[in-house]
């Protein structure tokens, strides 16, 4: 128990940590990495809770596919850091100034004991015992029956976003030259080569037409 | 391996339905190329009108489906044709200007089709995670419509600014359904409903965490009716975006987000009346006010319209605030009569060309009684119709939701009402001012089209006569506000 | 009383641990040394050349000799790179292509984490590697490292796609996503035969996540003077390199668990059984590594816009059907496991 209360709060003081660091850092590659960082330890809180699947694809989807991209943008794009520090000084007061007062306000409502309602505990999709159903297959039976539409419509979701991220940015350049491997395939080298034998001393000679 | 419980995928037929058309449509346009653009259009208006039928001959009584993410009832019915019909006319009247400005591309009906999908959806959800992805697919295919001539710099720059500010939306959207999912462990809006009237019971206020979501979740649905103050990206979004996807934008989600606006409201929040009341009481004077006033100055038509429009949401919200069913019915009225005006309206603006140019300023429509007098009445009587002038059609839209407001004792919201509308009459008439008595500065082109022609007719004469026979819209509109008050 | 507890519960189990990393990791630069030798030797076979052969006996010290010379020299670090991610990369390319031993069964009951998503943990593990390359191309500050470091970002995230649906047949047919249980599930046919096209697809897909020849454009030798490792010397260079090499056996590894049987013997007969399951693993671990070295020393590399075009346009839909073929396959003809 010890063990995974130390572990539990190393994982999330690097996941808060990183968070910030993501925010405050002054070069956009640090900020993808650490947004990584944080990445990476909210999926061991995952483990800690005993949800490895979500804990995996956590790992596999957002570090392994969305941050690459985002790194690979980032790295890219040549953005001048000393104007965007001083923005962020410029409208400092301004944000901080609503934040804190939205974060009294919160902690007002919730501290005042209004919010200390008893309901009923109920969640909308109990988790089944883990040692009964392992929680890939559990998320797999909820997701494939009772949140089959939710399911299917996130994937026309998806579908449009990749429909306008065509719409919007592909063009056919014209005036480039395209692979097409069926013509080359096709080619008969009788039709393109010839065989000439050639004496010493006397050169090839190659009728154009 | 659990089986759903009650699946009833019958329920969902005209969403499955428009859904697989648009993925067939689709993959014919990819291997056809965008020389297919007008056929896609017409199959998909032909699409639309199928699901349009399988809307209407679905039984009438309320029915969930997909273990309660989804419901239909009479409200759903009749809001889903409405939205259909919008969608499919805007699709029709766009045709001309699709082909001729250069935007023919096969992208264009399928992502019109997607986005009727998603207001299907919203229409019909019955949980916040569906809620959110009806709302999620139907804005991700406006994005992408308002930025659709992506070489024009206002079309790229309307794109941007709608999902930005969309995307905000959206997130306000999400801590609202935190909130709400954590304070009732429900996303089931019935569940939710029980949740919030089980609680209320504790104090007078209710849960005050539960009050949180819902704001948040008023705010991005106020934000998605463009009610303000959450309307800036809409005069930028109208102006910018390609005109059939404006009259698009005007026509059918505003409906679908109104309509879940009140059944969110009205279901799983109808404990807290009380508290929503004075959200909506002050939307609806705040979008009256600046709708009427801010549209005065305006110079470019699309740009009034969208000013107008928040004008017009102020007015439906009228009804929302009393609350009760005539208030809905009232609610649902206006609606109704406010997209067949735009459609109208819509259909005289995609006809201001001239010299094969697409013009857009308000002044190029002086004296449009002498180049083009039919255009020009129709075009008139839309604009007292909008200003609700008696005996048109917008009139009575007012009238509904104005009574409705006075039954529930809303005296004052109801006398802004009246006030904003003589302020926003002025601005209409002035355009009808322009058209009769301005000297003609340079004629628009004619032909208009046919399409335009047939669109322009039909919604000037269902505008004109309306008081004629009103009965069928009075009777639906009845009934589907009945359905929402169980 | 407490203070024993305290040691037999946490620091005994801790050792433990530790000790059997050692006993997986030793072995493995191992053959990281081995098989750095084999493939000069294979390769100098192929081209009628001795290869090593002066330092030990057939040369076969040479891989020491090699070690020692790279860790005598100097480690130089660009005066403009980014210091901390500069040796970071190297760093996390080489603990990469060893964290993923960790779920491995090299015999039924020989792993040390025998996790219920055994499979998911070596994709996340594989799908990390491109960051090593593209750190090092960045903190380098160099163009060529940079040019390299975005060849690779894009290839590996691009085959990674591929491999994830040659992984999802494999889950259709075994019905785990545990190691040990895929294993189980191949004891009458091994998979690489009813899933004959994945198996193709993914031993591609794994010479383009490795960055080897005819995929390795992230280095490049002739155009990109070696890519992200152009600034890279000595030590750091060689972790890189170990980092590579271990990668290389552990996608042999993860294919052989995957398509070959793992641990099991080709037929269930007596004289092959009774065979430790580790032999076999390692026999059929070699087998793979060969190929990949036969690969590189037959095949010239692909141009940019081919390899693409292979992994989107050929890979990703072939992959795709055939998920939905293996799928529709095993439901109507209900060869569904459990």
């Amino acid at each position: 128990m010890i063990i995974e209360t130390i572990v539990f709060y190393v994982f999330a003081v690097v996941t808060v940590a990183a968070g910030v660091m993501v925010v405050v850092s002054r070069n956009p590659v640090h900020s993808v990495l650490f947004l990584i960082l944080a990445f990476f330890s909210s999926a061991g809180l995952f483990v800690l809770m005993g949800a490895e699947f979500l804990a995996m694809v956590l790992i596999i989807v957002y570090v392994g596919a969305v941050a690459v991209l985002f790194l690979f943008v980032v790295m890219m794009l040549d953005i001048n850091f000393s104007e965007l520090r001083a923005g962020f000084f410029q409208y400092l007061p301004v944000g901080g100034v609503v934040g804190v007062i939205l974060l009294a306000e919160l902690i007002l409502v919730f501290a005042s004991g209004a919010a200390d309602i008893t309901l009923p505990k109920t969640v909308a999709s109990p988790t089944p015992p883990a040692d009964v159903v392992s929680n890939t297959e559990a998320l797999g039976n909820i997701l494939y029956t009772r949140y089959a539409y939710l399911f299917q419509a996130a994937g026309l979701v998806l579908l449009v976003a990749m429909i306008g991220a065509i719409v919007l940015t592909h063009r056919r350049r014209v005036g480039v030259r395209r692979q097409r491997i069926a013509d080359q395939v096709a080619r008969d080298p009788k039709d393109v080569i010839e065989l000439k034998d050639v004496k010493p001393g006397e050169g090839a000679s190659w009728k154009s037409d | 391996m659990t089986e759903l419980a009650n699946p009833n995928y019958l329920a969902a037929l005209p969403e499955m339905f428009l859904a697989a058309a648009a993925a067939v449509l689709l993959m014919i346009g990819v291997f056809v190329g965008n020389r297919s653009t007008t056929a896609l259009t017409l199959l998909s208006a032909l699409a639309m009108a199928a699901a349009f039928i399988m809307v209407l001959v679905a039984p009438d009584e309320r029915a969930t489906a997909f273990g309660g993410l989804f419901v239909t009832d009479t409200f759903s019915t009749f809001m889903k044709c409405l939205v259909l019909i919008g969608a499919s006319v805007t699709l029709i009247m766009g045709l001309g200007y699709v082909k001729r400005e250069g935007m023919a591309r096969f992208e264009f009906p399928v992502l019109i089709l997607f986005a009727s999908v998603g207001m299907l959806m919203m229409i019909s959800a019955n949980d916040l995670i569906a809620l959110y992805i009806g709302l999620e697919l139907q804005s991700l295919s406006l994005y992408i419509l308002a930025a659709f001539r992506r070489d024009a710099v206002r079309s790229s720059e309307a794109g941007l600014k709608y999902f930005v500010l969309g995307a905000l939306s959206s997130g306000f959207l999400l801590y609202g359904c935190s909130m709400v999912y954590g304070f009732t462990g429900a996303t089931n809006f019935e569940a939710i409903a029980a949740a919030v009237a089980s609680g209320g019971e504790a104090g007078a206020a209710g849960p005050i965490g539960i009050l949180i979501g819902l704001v948040f979740i008023a705010v991005a649905l106020a934000f998605k009716i463009s009610a303000v103050p959450f309307h800036m990206w809409t005069p930028d979004v109208y102006e910018g975006a390609p005109t059939p996807v404006t009259a698009f934008f005007a026509a059918a989600p505003k409906i679908a987000a109104m309509a879940l606006l009140l059944r969110v409201f009205l279901g799983p929040f109808q404990e807290l009346v009380e508290q929503w009341e004075q959200i909506i009481l002050f939307v609806s004077i705040a979008s009256m006010a600046l709708g009427a006033l801010a549209a005065i100055g305006q110079t470019n038509i699309k740009r009034l319209m969208a000013y107008s429009s928040i004008g017009h949401v102020g007015y439906a919200l009228v009804g929302l605030a009393a609350g009760t069913p005539e208030g809905v019915r009232g609610v649902i009225i206006y609606l109704t009569i406010y997209m067949v005006m735009s459609l109208g309206a819509f259909s005289c603006i995609l006809a201001m060309r001239q010299k094969g140019q697409m013009v857009e300023q308000i002044s190029d429509l002086a004296g449009l009684s002498k180049t083009n007098p039919l255009m020009a009445f129709s075009f008139a009587v839309f604009m007292f119709s909008m200003a609700g002038i008696p005996p048109l059609a917008g009139f009575f839209g007012k009238l509904y939701v104005f009574l409705a407001a006075i039954d529930a004792g809303l005296y004052g919201l109801a006398i802004v009402g009246v006030l904003t509308s003589v302020v926003g009459a002025f601005y209409y008439i002035r355009i009808v001012k322009l058209m009769y008595f301005d000297e003609p500065a340079a004629p628009l082109d004619r032909p208009i089209g046919v399409e335009l022609s047939v669109v322009l007719a039909g919604t000037g004469i269902v505008t004109v006569l309306f008081f004629a026979y009103p009965t069928p819209v009075l009777i639906g509109a009845q009934a589907a506000a009945a359905s929402l008050f169980p | 009383m407490a203070e024993s507890n305290f040691w037999l519960d946490y620091i005994l189990p801790l050792l433990l641990i530790v000790g059997y990393i050692l006993a997986i990791v030793v072995p493995i630069m191992l053959s990281v040394a081995i098989v750095s030798y084999a493939e000069r030797k294979i390769w100098a076979a192929m081209q009628w050349r001795k290869g090593p052969n002066v330092v030990g006996p057939f040369g076969l010290f040479q891989p020491l000799a090699d070690g020692a010379k790279f860790f005598l020299k100097e480690t130089i670090i660009p005066s403009g790179a980014n210091r901390v991610l500069f040796l970071l990369a190297p760093v996390i390319m080489f603990s990469l292509g060893l964290i993923g031993w960790a779920v491995i069964p090299f015999d039924q009951h020989l792993v040390l984490a025998d996790i219920n998503v055994g499979i998911l943990y070596l994709f996340a593990v594989s799908s990390l590697g491109v960051y090593g390359i593209i750190i090092a191309g960045w903190a380098s500050n160099s163009r060529y490292a940079f040019l390299g470091a975005l060849r690779s970002a894009a290839q590996m995230v691009s085959y990674e796609v591929s491999i994830g649906f040659v992984l999802v047949t494999v889950l259709l047919a075994a019905g785990s996503l545990n190691l040990n249980e895929i294993v189980e599930a191949q004891k009458g046919l091994w998979f690489f035969i009813p899933l004959a096209p994945m198996f193709v697809i993914y031993l591609i897909s794994a010479l383009a996540e490795t960055n080897r020849t005819p995929f390795d454009l992230p280095e490049a030798e002739t155009e990109l003077v070696g890519g992200y490792q152009v600034e890279y010397s000595s030590m750091s260079w060689v972790l890189f390199m170990m980092g590579e090499y271990a990668n290389i056996i552990l996608l042999s590894g993860i294919a052989v668990i995957l398509f070959l049987g793992g641990w099991l013997p080709p037929f269930q007969v007596e004289p092959l059984t009774s065979v430790p399951g580790i032999v076999w693993f390692l026999l059929k671990t070699s087998v793979l590594v060969f190929f990949f070295t036969w690969t590189k020393g037959t095949f010239p590399r692909y141009r940019y816009d081919q390899l693409m075009r292979l992994g989107w346009k050929v890979f990703l839909p072939a992959s795709l059907f055939w998920v939905v073929v293996t799928a529709g396959a095993m439901h109507l003809f209900g060869w569904l496991p459990k």
